[in-house]
């Protein structure tokens, strides 16, 4: 690198203003800029010098509408596409600095996108799963390891690994394509919608194997979801997507307390938020913000004197 | 007479090989001309089977058994003529899930004009149709656009309109709003309600969004292939754990309030909607303070 690249580089390290700063984050967007079509007449900026840190170990789920940026950004994480200016850090380092080892990467930032059930292709459910981990290179031992692992993850029975994968149900196909990247055991675990067209428990299913993946391996994961209830309830941290940029970033309690913000800008926050807001311009207040029906249970125990599990 | 009559509708499909598939087992259930039903069911409970029965687009009718009377013509009956498949497109129009398969033509108003063009609808009249039908879904504006550079919302809309112009009594939409984002949600449920409200059109919305349902005349919820449920949105939500056992779950202002009433708070509904609920909290609120 010459002298002056090196200094500019610097320079760009200092005046990024990082949202929801760690002091050692897993993933770190510096000034990332993505502009589609450029040069064209449908040039357009879909992330606008985004700096942001996915914080290491957590859960992290991002929001934000249709175009706001957010898948741009999950397709930046594991190098799929490459940032028109900015850098991409995974442990501190510039995903890009070996352009030709980008394919290392993808081994260590996992992506699971949307509708992931179309991308199944083997004979059985479990030689799908083992695909990842074959191409990685492990034993067969510790194929067979992960493979069972990551249907534990998700839910599919023992009975099922020998299926044709073709035969299974919309939501069991979809668990099929999730695990088979948890068997990769990558460091970053991306989902892109990975409940969507799901039923209601079918949604709880995936999202609860995701949880118990992130706190059970300790990895970090990012899920892009539209729905705020999802979210409010599963996710450590919130990064809020508008207009090409961070809206804001931070712990779900400090993002649902902005609740006002989000509806603002079109998000649909949690019935539960939207039931709270209603209630304070009538004069009821509470002392937390209120999310999940579980905290809003205990918190209106508490407001009513009722018994059992009722507050303090 | 009800607009739609199904009585004792039994369906099973083959796979290659092996014994039929049962999905549907003794379904009776009348929809009225002009009801907004919304039909609730996990993945798999046979829900869009019925509906795409109703308008004759499942590929296999061998273990078909029972009746569908659709404005009184069976619609799995043996000796239906074309003349009838026809009539039966013409009373009802179906809107699927995924807006980018629904969209056949490059610019929009000429996918609108597809459907009621293979009607038959002559000239001056299909114009009319068509603009008036771009103007129902608010899309006027993007008469002369590309289908594939709309959002998915608006997409969705393009379908709609493209039905609307077909002028059909019943419109059902299978899980239209599944692969939306809120936004795309709100406008596509707005488009329907409107139909309904406005248009006195019979709407029959199959999701598993429960917000959707509350907002209905009627919600029927179907499990493993047999009614489980059918009445107002109130009835249907005070089966809490039939619900449950149905893979389904209640919208969180209406567990909440269920869940305070199980702890003795004293409530009264309905509690259908956030707004529903933030009432009868509001009273219970004021009672105990006052």
């Amino acid at each position: 690198m010459s002298k002056k690249k090196k200094l500019m580089a610097e320079t760009e390290l200092a005046s990024a203003e990082i949202i929801h700063p760690a002091e050692d984050p897993k993933l770190r967007l510096l000034n990332v800029s993505y502009i589609y079509s450029k040069g064209t007449p449908f040039e357009m900026k879909a992330l606008d010098s985004v700096s942001l840190d996915i914080h290491r170990g957590k859960l992290t789920g991002i929001i934000g509408h249709t175009g706001s940026g957010k898948s741009t950004m999950v397709q930046l994480f594991n190098g799929l596409t490459t940032p028109t200016s900015g850098k991409v850090l995974l442990d501190g380092e510039d995903i890009w600095a070996k352009p030709k080892e980008i394919g290392k990467i993808r081994f260590r930032v996992g992506l699971v996108m949307q509708y992931p059930e179309y991308q199944l292709f083997e004979e059985t459910v479990s030689a799908d799963i083992a695909f990842g981990p074959k191409n990685m290179g492990l034993s067969g031992e510790e194929i067979i390891e992960r493979v069972n692992e990551a249907a534990s993850f998700v839910g599919l029975p023992q009975n099922l690994m020998d299926q044709s994968p073709f035969d299974l149900s919309g939501g069991q196909k979809r668990r099929v394509a999730i695990a088979g990247i948890m068997a990769m055991r990558p460091e970053v675990l991306v989902l892109d919608e990975p409940a969507a067209g799901l039923d209601p428990q079918g949604r709880r299913a995936i999202f609860s194997g995701i949880k118990r993946y992130n706190r059970e391996t300790g990895c970090t994961v990012i899920i892009v979801s539209h729905s705020m209830e999802d979210m409010a309830e599963f996710c450590d941290d919130v990064v809020v997507m508008a207009h090409s940029k961070v809206l804001m970033a931070g712990s779900r309690d400090e993002i649902f307390s902005h609740a006002e913000k989000l509806e603002e800008v079109g998000l649909d926050i949690p019935q539960i938020t939207r039931l709270a807001l209603m209630l304070e311009k009538e004069g009821i207040t509470f002392p937390e913000s209120l999310y999940t029906v579980g905290y809003a249970t205990e918190a209106f125990a508490a407001l009513f004197d009722l018994g059992e599990g009722g507050g303090v | 007479m009800p607009l739609i009559d199904i009585k004792n509708l039994s369906y099973a499909y083959r796979e290659e090989e092996g014994e039929p598939i049962s999905v549907l087992k003794g379904i009776d259930l009348s929809i009225n001309e002009g009801e907004y039903v919304v039909i609730l069911g996990h993945n798999g409970s046979g829900k869009s089977t019925l509906a795409k029965l109703m308008n004759m687009v499942v590929d296999d009718y061998e273990f078909a058994q029972g009746q569908i009377l659709v404005d009184g013509i069976d619609v799995l009956s043996e000796e239906i003529t074309d003349d009838d498949v026809l009539n039966l497109r013409k009373t009802v129009g179906m809107v699927f899930q995924n807006p980018d398969n629904q969209l056949v033509a490059t610019i929009v108003e000429e996918d609108v004009a597809f459907g009621p063009e293979n009607l038959g609808i002559p000239h001056p009249e299909l114009r009319e149709r068509v603009d008036r039908a771009l103007e129902t879904v608010g899309m006027s504006r993007y008469a002369h656009h590309e289908p594939h550079r709309l959002s998915g919302g608006q997409k969705q809309r393009v379908a709609i309109a493209g039905i609307i112009a077909m002028m059909p009594r019943v419109m059902i939409f299978d899980e239209s709003t599944a692969m939306l984002d809120p936004i795309g949600r709100r406008e596509v449920i707005e488009t329907l309600e409107m139909l309904n409200r406005e248009k006195g059109i019979t709407v029959i919305s199959i999701t598993h969004y429960m917000d959707e349902a509350a907002r209905a005349d009627r919600v029927i919820v179907l499990d493993d292939g047999k009614i489980l449920l059918d009445g107002t949105p109130a009835e249907v939500f005070a089966h809490k754990e039939k619900l449950r056992a149905a893979g389904l779950e209640l919208p969180q202002c209406t567990a909440l309030c269920y869940e305070l009433m199980a702890k003795g708070l004293k409530l009264e509904g309905p509690f259908n909607t956030p707004e529903q609920c933030a009432e009868a909290l509001t009273r219970a609120y004021r009672r105990r303070e006052g």
